[in-house]
């Protein structure tokens, strides 16, 4: 049952009035995992993940985590989950502790113990009993993370999470996602359009336009279909008038010729150029990155 | 999964923990000192006795509890949704109906805490200043003064439970606390206007309007109102319309979609 998903979407449509938000998504979420969801703004990214926590009807279609359908199960489906959604917002005239007392106490079997365990994962012991209108918005993201991890759900939902965080906080909140995958075995899912983000987050990606899910992919294979993919090659050299003769198909630009080539095409290009008395001062491989295999898939369609 | 006792628990913090409660039961503490100070200034002869004063003081202080209350109804289900928690709210394992209902009751103990507050400080104060006891013309006959100023206060805590189950449903219905505030003090306030214009005695359906029901006070004096109303008559239909609000709050909130 180990491989059993955490969360299965089935044909999930949502619908408000004659729009349709969300259309038709069926998806598998797997165990232990950082799985990311990705798409521009108005794709339906937070719609789905209010229907995963029940803030929103489902209008065709199911949502089980762990097995339980939110539907007609919310409270046993909801309580493996912990989630943020969109901003951390916490009760202002509340200190941090009191907050986490707030939703410990809806949950059974959270210690005193575990709240400081929480508080000392996410680094807020110096700050926790001060009001949280005096926090910074780094500071309530963190109090976000600690009230969704209290109860060690099966299943993190974040959405957006890195959003108006500083490079520190972000790197501080990856760091802790992978830990928490990894060391507690907790499933992660988080939203975003930061594709960069999800390249060093995630352990794979779902990606959605329009509220329709276009593709699922392990990073991994991206990252593979990347290294033996023709990538576009540029050669920076003393005469291009001679490489462009070598280098056939190629444009120049400059001092620059560039052309698609592929790994092992480049280092055979480069040893012919050498031969043939040519001085080549640099080689660049213009990677794609997820950012633009990202809006290769989605065509840059403007929100529809 | 845990107890419904610490839902309870969460909205009484939530409504403690504020400086703005502590305030307005500071200034009901204070207004309920002072008002019979000023009727034991004025009063000539010495003719006032104790439940004079508790009846006339509370006449004046039940429109501040009232407000009071209103204001923590209004905002019980409203300020979730204006801080953005009741996302955080609602994605525990407790069901929607649960997580209202530990709202409704924090709202309730709140107006009796109020109220017994009022009702004990106007008595302490009220027995230092007119030690007299003697039942006076002001009451019914064949009531002790005692019986007629808590059946008094008791009147007048069924209106503001009222008023509050308005304020409620109108915070869980329009997520809006100010809206919520004044239309109900504004049913509060204009509720003997309501009643004058559409008098039972005139219009036969007036009697089915909750204004004509909500203050019981009318009762204390005659045994049947105007148009023939009895008490009876007044509370099935004030336990109708108290019906009604609860069970559109309940079902707004249970269907609504919590979006931004």
């Amino acid at each position: 049952m180990q491989h059993e998903p955490v969360v299965r979407l089935e044909g999930v449509t949502k619908r408000v009035s004659s729009k349709t938000l969300v259309e038709n998504v069926t998806l598998d979420i797997p165990p232990g995992q950082v799985f990311g969801f990705l798409g521009p703004n108005g794709a339906g990214k937070t719609t789905t993940i209010r229907m995963m926590v029940g803030l929103t009807s489902i209008s065709q279609g199911d949502i089980k985590i762990c097995g339980s359908s939110i539907k007609e199960h919310f409270e046993e489906a909801v309580s493996h989950v912990g989630a943020i959604v969109e901003n951390p917002e916490m009760y202002k005239f509340l200190t941090g502790y009191q907050n986490l007392r707030h939703f410990a106490r809806m949950m059974s079997g959270i210690t005193e113990a575990r709240i400081e365990e929480v508080v000392r994962l996410v680094g807020l012991s110096n700050r926790i009993h001060d009001k949280v209108k005096t926090y910074s918005l780094g500071m309530r993201q963190r109090l976000g993370v600690a009230q969704a991890i209290l109860h060690r759900p099966k299943l993190l939902i974040l959405d957006e999470p890195t959003n108006g965080l500083d490079p520190q906080g972000i790197r501080e909140l990856r760091d802790y996602l992978r830990h928490l995958c990894h060391e507690e075995g907790t499933t992660v899912f988080v939203s975003s359009h930061l594709l960069s983000e999800m390249e060093l987050m995630c352990d794979s990606v779902a990606i959605i336009q329009n509220g329709r899910l276009i593709d699922v992919r392990s990073l991994k294979e991206i990252r593979e279909e990347g290294q033996s993919a023709a990538v576009e090659t540029g050669f920076v050299v003393d005469d291009p008038e001679q490489a462009l003769s070598i280098l056939e198909g190629g444009t120049r630009s400059n001092g620059l010729i560039t052309l698609k080539l592929t790994r092992d095409e480049t280092a055979e290009m480069n040893a012919r150029l050498v031969r043939a008395g040519i001085k080549v001062y640099g080689i660049h491989t213009v990677t794609r990155s997820l950012e633009e295999q990202f809006l290769e898939m989605t065509g840059g369609d403007p929100i529809g | 999964m845990g107890n419904f006792f610490s839902l309870v628990l969460n909205e009484n913090m939530k409504i403690y923990r504020r400086v703005r409660t502590w305030v307005m039961l500071g200034i009901l503490v204070v207004m309920n000192v002072l008002i019979p100070l000023l009727f034991s200034m004025v009063d000539a002869g010495g003719k006032t006795s104790l439940w004079d004063s508790v009846v006339l003081s509370s006449s004046f202080t039940f429109f501040l509890c009232t407000i009071f209350s209103v204001i923590i109804a209004a905002d019980s289900v409203a300020g979730e949704f204006s801080w953005g928690t009741i996302k955080l709210l609602l994605i525990r394992p407790w069901s929607r109906s649960k997580i209202l209902l530990s709202k409704y009751v924090s709202v309730v103990l709140f107006s009796l805490l109020c109220t017994v507050l009022l009702a004990v400080v106007s008595i302490l104060v009220s027995g230092i200043l007119f030690p007299s006891t003697a039942d006076s013309s002001l009451f019914p006959a064949g009531k002790t003064g005692m019986a007629f100023a808590l059946e008094y206060l008791l009147c007048d805590y069924v209106n503001l439970f009222m008023t509050c189950a308005i304020a409620f449903m109108l915070s869980t219905v329009f997520r809006a606390g100010g809206l919520a505030i004044g239309l109900s003090l504004f049913i509060m306030f204009t509720k003997g206007i309501f009643t004058t214009l559409f008098n039972p005695e005139r219009y036969a359906w007036a009697k089915y309007l909750i204004f004509t029901h909500m203050d019981l006070t009318n009762h204390l004096q005659d045994k049947t109102g105007p148009g023939g109303i009895t008490l009876g008559f007044s509370l099935a239909v004030l336990a109708v319309y108290y019906i009604v609000f609860l069970a559109v709050s309940w079902y707004v909130f249970k269907k609504r979609d919590v979006a931004a």
